[in-house]
Parts: C-alpha cells; structure tokens; sequence
C-alpha cells in the first residue's frame, strides 16, 4: 500500500474532447503539504508505461501522449516518502500532489467535501512513515516527536501523552473520532490503542477543542485512519520490526481494495517483547505481548450517504518491573537506596508474570455522512467500547493467577453534527453529542476496589462559527455547554458494610475564540483564547487505597467542584526564503480548582507500617510554557531540526511548583538525504542528539525523591527503498541510546526503582504492494 | 438499499433508549483476601506468666485506626516466642499462620529492637530448605531498658541473601506483609 497521508489529490478536468488516441497530457504542480512550496527535481512515473517527468522551479510537470487507462502514479522527492496514487485518466488532466517534505511542519487538516475545515486551532502531526518505522513502540511514544509533548511512563511498556503540562483526565484522545474511553485516570494506564491503525496522529495544541467529547482541559490527541484510496486493485503493507533491546519483533500487516461492494482494510498487528535490558542488568519481568486487529468498511450509498463501519481489537499483556512491586514505606526506601533493583535476574526472558496488566478493548464506530449539498454536511455517529482491565499482583495464598483489579468498563457515544456555510460567508460547525459510561468492579479479585463501580451519563452541544477564510484573516467563536450526571456504588469502609449509592450532577460549559492571520505564504499566526470547565472524575472523587507503586494511600473528595481553565495560546510560523521554517507557540493556562495529590501531615498505621496519605484538594494553579521548532535547510541534501520545550507549573495557593511537570528538553537531529540512484532511492543518514534538563522545581516534601539528573542521549538512524516490480522495499535501522548512558527519567515513575533502557537498535523492513 | 433518513434517525433512537434503559450493576461485597486484621506475639518464660503482644485493625485498611498493645518483659530473661495471624474481618475468622506456615519457603519474620531496648531475637524454625521462618523464635532480654520491638514480615524474601539467615532485614528485599512496631519496657 503507498504510504498516502493526508496527501489529497485534486482533480481538475478539462473541455477536452473525450478521445481513445493517445494524446492525452498529464500536467500538474508537486507541492510541500506543510508549507505550499513547490517541489523541485520530483519525479513523476506512470507504473504501467513508464512514461515520466521531472518538476521544474516551480514543482510543474508534464507527461505526453498518454493513453487513455487506469495508472497507478508513482511520486518521489527527495527525502520525502515515494507515494503512490490512482487516477483514471481520461482527458488532459492536471493534478496536484501534495508530498510531506516538511513533515515536522505540518498540522492536521481535514476535508469535509470540498471545503477544506481550516482551523485556528494550532496542531502537528507524526506521519505514516514515522509511524511504520518505529511501530515497535506505543502511542504515547510516537507522539514525543512532536515538540512540547511529552511522555509519564510506568517503565518502558507502559505511557501517557503529557501534552503542555497536562495528562490523563485532562487530556482527550479521539481514536477514529470517537472519545477512547478506557481506564484513564491511572498514571499507569495507557491508552489502547495500536498506532498502526493510523494514518497520522495529531496533536491539537488547542485551548477549548469544544468540537470533541471528553473532558480536555484543552490539547486533544487524534488518531486519525486513512480512507481507503479509490483503488480497485488490492494493495497492502507488512512490516517488521526487530529490537535488540528486549529481543522484541513487531510484524505488522494491512491489506485494502476498493471493491465493487463496498472498500475495506483488514490490519493486524503482533508484538512480543523480553525484559529489557538498562547498561548495567536486565529488567526483571519488563515483557510486553500485544495482539490488535482493526477492520474498516467504507460504502457510497447512492449520491448523498457515505457509510463507514469500523471494528478494532487491543489486546495486551503488560509486566511490570518486578523489584518495583513494594509492601511499605521502608521497602521504598531500601529500593530507592539500591543500585540494581531487587529480583534482578542475570538472564534475558520473555516470561511475564505478576505483577502484569492485561487489557482488552474494543471499540465498534458506525458512521454515516449526508451531503445535502457539498457544503452542507450532516454526520450521524455510533461509538461503542468495552474495555477490560486485570491487574495482577504478587498475592500471598497462590492467587496470584486472580487480579488484584479487575475492571469492565462500557462506553456509548452517539452524535449527530452539521457542518456547513451559512449566509455566503460563514461557516457553522454544530453538534449534540451522548455519552454513556459504566464501569463495574468484576466480582472475585478478593481486594477492595481502588475506585466505585459508577455510571456516568453526558449530553453536551456546541456551536462553532467561523469566516470562510477567502483573505489574510480566519475568525472563530465557539461554545459548549454539557450536562453530566454521575451514579456512585459502594460499600462503606466501616463494618458493618453498608451499599451506599450517591449521585452528583456538574454543569459545565466552554468558550473559545480563535484568530488566524497568514498575510502571505512565509508567516502565519494563530490567537486562541478559551474557558472552560471539567467535572471531577470519580477516581478524584472516590478512589481509596493503597498505590502499589508509590507506596502512599490516595483518597477522594467526594465535595470537589469543577476545574476552571482559562487558556491563551500564541503561535508564529515563519519560512524565511524557504530555507528556514520557524515555528513558535507561547501559552497561558490559569487554572481554578485545579485538582491534585496533596501529601498530608498524617500517616496512617496499618498492618503494614504508616503510609503517608495523599488526599485529593482543589487549589489555583497556572501553567505556562514555550515550544520552539526551528528547521533548516542549508542545500537540497541537508537539513537540520531542533526543537525546544519548557513548561512551567505553580501551585499558585501553596506558592510551590506543581509536581509531573516535565522537564526542559531540547532536541537536534541533522539529516543528510543521498541523491536517488538507479536502484536505492530515498536513502537517508539522521544523527539526533536531546538533553534533558533537571526538573528542579519542586521541593523534597513533595516527593519520596528529588528528580533526577540531566542526561543527554544521542541516536543514529538509517534508510533506504528499492522498487521490486511494482513493490516497494523499504529497510531501515534506528539505533538509539548509542552511548548506553545511565540515566533516570522524572517523568518515569519507575525511576525510585531502576535505570532507563540501554543501547537499543531496530532494524524495520517495509514491504508496500 | 432503500435507506432514507427517517430509517437511519429511527436506528439512533432505538441505539438511545437502549443505552440509557440498561440496569446497573451493584458491587460484590466479597470478602478481602490476604487480609490480616490481627497479630498475637505471645512472649512465654520458662517460669511465670507469659506476655502477649497484640496488633488488632478488625476492619482492615482504613475506617478506625489499628490498636497496638505493647508489654513489659522482665530483665534478663529468655521467652520463647510464638506468633499468630488471623483475618477477623470475617466471620468466623480464619487463621492466617496456617497459610503462612504452607508458604514457609516464601516467607520470614524479622524483629529488631531499636530506640534502646535491650533485647534479641533467634529464630526458632526452619521452613523445608533449612532457612529460619520466625513463626517460633527465642527473645532474650539484658538489663531494664524500654524502647520498640519491630516485627516484619516479608513475602517472597530473598532468604539466601547475606546475613538474611541471621535476622538480618538490609538485604531480603520482597514485600512488606506486616511491619508492627510494639512499645517494650523491660524491668
């Protein structure tokens, strides 16, 4: 399958007398998608003839007397990921491609007929080629590529997105559009979902994001799959992936064809890995297995409907760092002052046993689409979930094999949405969206339940007008008004037990404005403004016990009222001469009630020893922060990136620094990009450099550690293509760590417990049909 | 293929109500596994009335706080030392030191006296592969002192690790099942 990202492709037919001679000419414009700049030396090949040109200064070709078929078009750039395309070519025929060049640069775009949705919005994306290439890690990973996000991880397996300071409850994550519902309010918990599935993950660095469920207090993450290319062949990619770090394969594979009936992509992925491995030993029972499946169904009904059905599957079996699994506080301690975790094991395996998650989500999405006229737009949408979780623990009387949480929780969302202009010069975005959640404790894990079972229900509607951007000025006014109610069951903590059920209800609403200002195709700037509100979640209200992996006793408050944000957010891109691409993105958040772990001056004495009790309170925070990408390209084979990122967290009430906020960190990578040659084509050499800085704004009473120290990490990565037949090869290798540095992470809440990876080095075969 | 509007509306109703008519489940109120609610450490002399040292927390992990009872032992003099475990968070309550005594090789007991007490503790058992368990122990105390006798228990230990025979704790490792701290004054 040629890798398509959001590469559209516009046709634009001529009055030209339909005619079976072949005389037809092919011309068209080869186009950066992140920046407009056109292509220079591209080449253009029609598959089946041969026949081929090259672009001129002005990304302009032409292809002559062609005859009238079926072509799969083939493009290349240099350093762009070859792409290939199917057209029916008829008469004389321009086209425009659109190639990733500047990959780093782009945002995310989506076309709703033939109204591009132009956003004020501020969002980057990671491709299909980054995604294919490291496969081999999860979502959360892929998406530290973008600048300004970051990664809280529970040792190398398991992460969450920290986007702007912000994570978990805070940040919404749409797979396929629709709200992943599963248990995120664990630091622990990461989100299910195979990134081979995508197309192309975004980052909506918004302040509002009110077109979207869930309860962000601002940034959204999108996983967005690709429609299925108007193709009637069968196409289809595998890769493989193998790391030395772990001995892990990843074998990925999609197939797709546009059928007569209807399009459809069937994609699976597998992964296996072993305990990875830090410079100095292994990382006792650190293996990961993962079996995804995802199928996706497209159909055209009549002129007005488009239909789509989706099905995907996330399996996984997770361990969890052995020498981390702790009874007490004086266990913390002892494993904090030890240099090798304990239960090291001087031998690779792949055996994973407790404590391990295992974690099972579905999620079956239903989608319809009338077009009442091209710019008139009504979407009907069904997302179902079901996710389950087990987690297990070292238990004492041989149940180990019994979770120690075991959680069933199911999801409904249901939308239906307008889009379309009003008047001649405006457009409106509208929807009412449903969402229902239940989630249950499964009978039988013989352990108090960490949080209630609940059921939630939210109806939400939002109005988002905006100019239909013909000149240098795009305007947007937005606001959301959601209605939830929550239903708590539970026992009471005293004996005799006692069911109690409680309810509560949160009325929350948002407002955003947004302002876009691009005078010509060198600068662009972006405004955003927005308040909004999220509703307690119940873990931040209910959940009582121990956390296993820090060691403290969290509890709820059941009286918390709703977090109050006000986010501003500025954001200047700059191309100077089209050598140096600028991008700079300021922003304010100020949040009201913002709630968190507040330690106690209590400990409380159990069988075990005194914990320190960590209650959830609201207080006044304010989050700031820079994100700083600069690009540059010296000469046609060179370019160089580095991206800067600082934020910034207060506890405005208690006057300290909020804790996980990330670090400082600054990254580099240089590229040399070789000219095609007969045979290898697209073969390219990247050395990337990042240093990560001391989190040094919080205070020792704040955590059992001080963060650790700077650490700076250095990779190598390499790759080629070679067309075989009508089939691409692409085979790459990524080394990272190369100086097996040993280092900690502030952000890995393993870090009381052990090192980081080591070396680590993939090797990545791509076969694309 | 005769799909109007009307027909799509009415599949989103019906999806609707059946979403919001579904009942809702209560939660189990099974019984907490594992749990440990009483510790009994009963310190007998060769001659006179034995001491008994007593952790109680009947309802577990929060609600009322746990309720630790020391003891006075008198001077130099040596008690054989037994300790008893049980979940009285049930009804009738199970006996814990069976469990632990069919999982000896995984566990062991560790006592250290500390804030000035003087006083020591031997093991006085021995699970299948030889290594001390410390259900039994012997105490022997030295002249009148008061300070606090430490009791763990640590699940899955490393029992080969150096000194860990000898009631050495640094280097055991596992987890934490029991650390009670009883106040002694010795006489």
């Amino acid at each position: 399958m040629p890798s398509k990202h959001i590469i559209f492709l516009i046709l634009f037919f001529q009055n030209i007398a339909f005619g079976q001679n072949c005389n037809i000419t092919i011309t068209g414009y080869i186009l950066d998608k992140g920046t407009n700049i056109p292509l220079e030396f591209s080449n253009v090949f029609l598959e089946n003839t041969g026949a081929g040109a090259v672009t001129n200064e002005q990304g302009f070709f032409e292809i002559k007397n062609v005859c009238p078929d079926e072509y799969h078009i083939r493009v290349s750039h240099i350093g762009c990921h070859t792409e290939e395309h199917f057209a029916k070519i008829e008469k004389d025929t321009l086209i425009k491609f659109y190639m990733s060049h500047h990959s780093e640069l782009l945002d995310e775009v989506v076309i709703h007929g033939s109204h591009e949705d132009n956003s004020t919005e501020v969002s980057q994306t990671v491709n299909r080629a980054d995604i294919t290439e490291e496969g081999n890690k999860n979502l959360s990973d892929l998406l530290e590529n973008i600048t300004g996000v970051s990664v809280i991880r529970n040792g190398s397996g398991i992460s969450k997105p920290v986007i702007h300071g912000l994570f978990g409850n805070r940040v919404t994550i749409l797979n396929n559009g629709i709200t992943q519902s599963g248990q995120q309010w664990g630091n622990d918990h990461a989100p299910e979902i195979d990134p081979f599935v995508a197309d192309h993950l975004s980052v909506v660095k918004g302040v509002g994001s009110l077109a979207y469920g869930g309860n962000s207090l601002g940034s959204v993450v999108l996983v967005e799959p690709d429609n299925i290319q108007e193709d009637p062949h069968l196409h289809g990619e595998v890769n493989y992936i193998f790391q030395t770090n772990g001995l892990g394969h990843t074998l990925n594979s999609s197939i797709e064809k546009n059928g007569k009936w209807a399009a459809w992509r069937l994609t699976g992925t597998f992964k296996k890995q072993g305990n990875s491995r830090t410079p100095n030993y292994f990382l006792t029972n650190t293996g990961k297995e993962e079996n995804n499946f995802a199928f996706q169904l497209e159909k055209k009904l009549k002129k007005e409907w488009r239909t789509s059905l989706y099905y995907s599957l996330f399996n996984t079996k997770i361990g969890i760092l052995r020498g981390s699994h702790i009874g007490n506080l004086t266990d913390l301690k002892q494993a904090i002052d030890r240099d090798e975790p304990f239960f090291t094991e001087d031998k690779f395996s792949y055996n994973i046993d407790a404590p391990r998650q295992e974690v099972t989500h579905h999620l079956l999405k239903f989608e319809a689409k009338y077009f009442l006229d091209e710019e008139k737009i009504i979407k009907f949408k069904y997302g179902g979930q079901l996710n389950n979780r087990d987690e297990f623990d070292i238990r004492r009387g041989a149940v180990s094999d019994k979770p120690a949480l075991s959680l069933s929780l199911f999801s409904h969302n249901l939308e239906t949405a307008y889009n379309g202009l009003i008047g001649d010069s405006h457009f409106l975005k509208t929807g009412i969206q449903f969402e229902m959640t239940d989630n249950n404790n499964n009978p039988g894990t013989g352990v108090s339940p960490l949080i209630p079972n609940y059921r939630s229900y939210q109806t939400s509607s939002y109005w988002i007008i905006q100019n239909d951007q013909k000149g240098n000025w795009l305007y947007e006014l937005g606001a959301r008004y959601s209605l939830k109610q929550l239903t708590v069951k539970q026992f009471t903590r005293t004996i005799p037990r006692k069911l109690e059920v409680l309810q509560h209800l949160f009325q929350n609403y948002a407002f955003s404005g947004g302002l876009k200002w691009k005078p010509n195709s060198h600068i662009k700037t972006n405004f955003n403004i927005g308040y909004m509100l999220r509703a307690p979640e119940v873990n931040e209200m209910y959940s009582f016990g121990l956390h296993q992996g820090v060691s403290g006793i969290e509890e709820g408050s059941r009286d918390l009222s709703s977090e109050k944000s006000v986010k501003a957010l500025l954001s200047v891109d700059w191309n100077v001469k089209e050598k140096l691409f600028i991008q700079a993105l300021g922003y304010y958040q100020n949040i009201q009630d913002y709630i968190f772990l507040q330690p106690q001056n209590e400990f409380r004495l159990t069988i075990r020893g005194a914990f320190p009790v960590f209650l959830y309170e609201q207080t006044n925070a304010n989050i700031s922060g820079l994100d700083f990408l600069l690009k540059y390209e010296p000469q046609r084979h060179w370019n160089i990136i580095a991206k800067y990122a600082i934020v910034r967290g207060y506890d405005l009430s208690n006057n300290i620094g909020l804790i996980n906020i990330p670090s400082d960190n600054i990254s580099s990578a240089i590229t040399y990009t070789f000219e095609d040659g007969e045979k290898w084509k697209s073969s390219f050499i990247t050395l990337n450099g990042s240093y990560v800085f001391q989190q040094n704004r919080i205070t020792q009473e704040q955590d059992f550690l001080l963060p650790p120290d700077d650490y700076f990490l250095l990779g190598l990565q390499m790759g080629t293509s070679v067309e075989v037949g009508e089939s691409n090869l692409k085979i790459s290798l990524r080394a990272e760590n190369i100086l097996n540095q040993t280092y900690r992470d502030y952000l890995n809440r393993l870090r009381y417990f052990a090192d980081e990876n080591g070396v680590n080095f993939s090797l990545n075969f791509g076969w694309s049909f | 293929m005769k799909l109007n509007h009307k027909f799509l509306l009415a599949i989103f109703a019906i999806l609707f109500i059946s979403i919001t008519s579904c009942k809702d489940k209560d939660p189990d109120d099974g019984p907490v596994e594992e749990l440990i609610t009483n510790l009994t450490y009963t310190l007998t002399p060769i001659s006179g009335d034995p001491v008994t040292l007593t952790f109680v927390d009947t309802d577990g992990d929060g609600g009322n706080d746990p309720v630790i009872a020391g003891g006075t032992l008198s001077a130099n003099t040596t008690y054989i030392g037994s300790i008893e475990l049980r979940n009285e968070s049930v009804t009738p309550g199970e006996d814990i030191t069976a469990e632990i005594f069919a999982e000896d090789e995984d566990h062991q007991f560790f006592f250290s006296a500390s804030n000035g007490l003087n006083a020591t503790v031997t093991y006085s058992d021995q699970d299948g592969d030889g290594n001390p368990v410390g259900l039994s122990s012997t105490i022997t105390t030295g002249d009148a002192s008061s300070g606090t006798l430490t009791v763990t228990l640590r699940h899955e230990p490393n029992k080969s690790g150096s000194g860990v025979a000898d009631g050495e704790i640094a280097n055991a490792g596992g987890e934490t099942d029991i650390e009670v701290a009883f106040d002694i004054s010795i006489q």
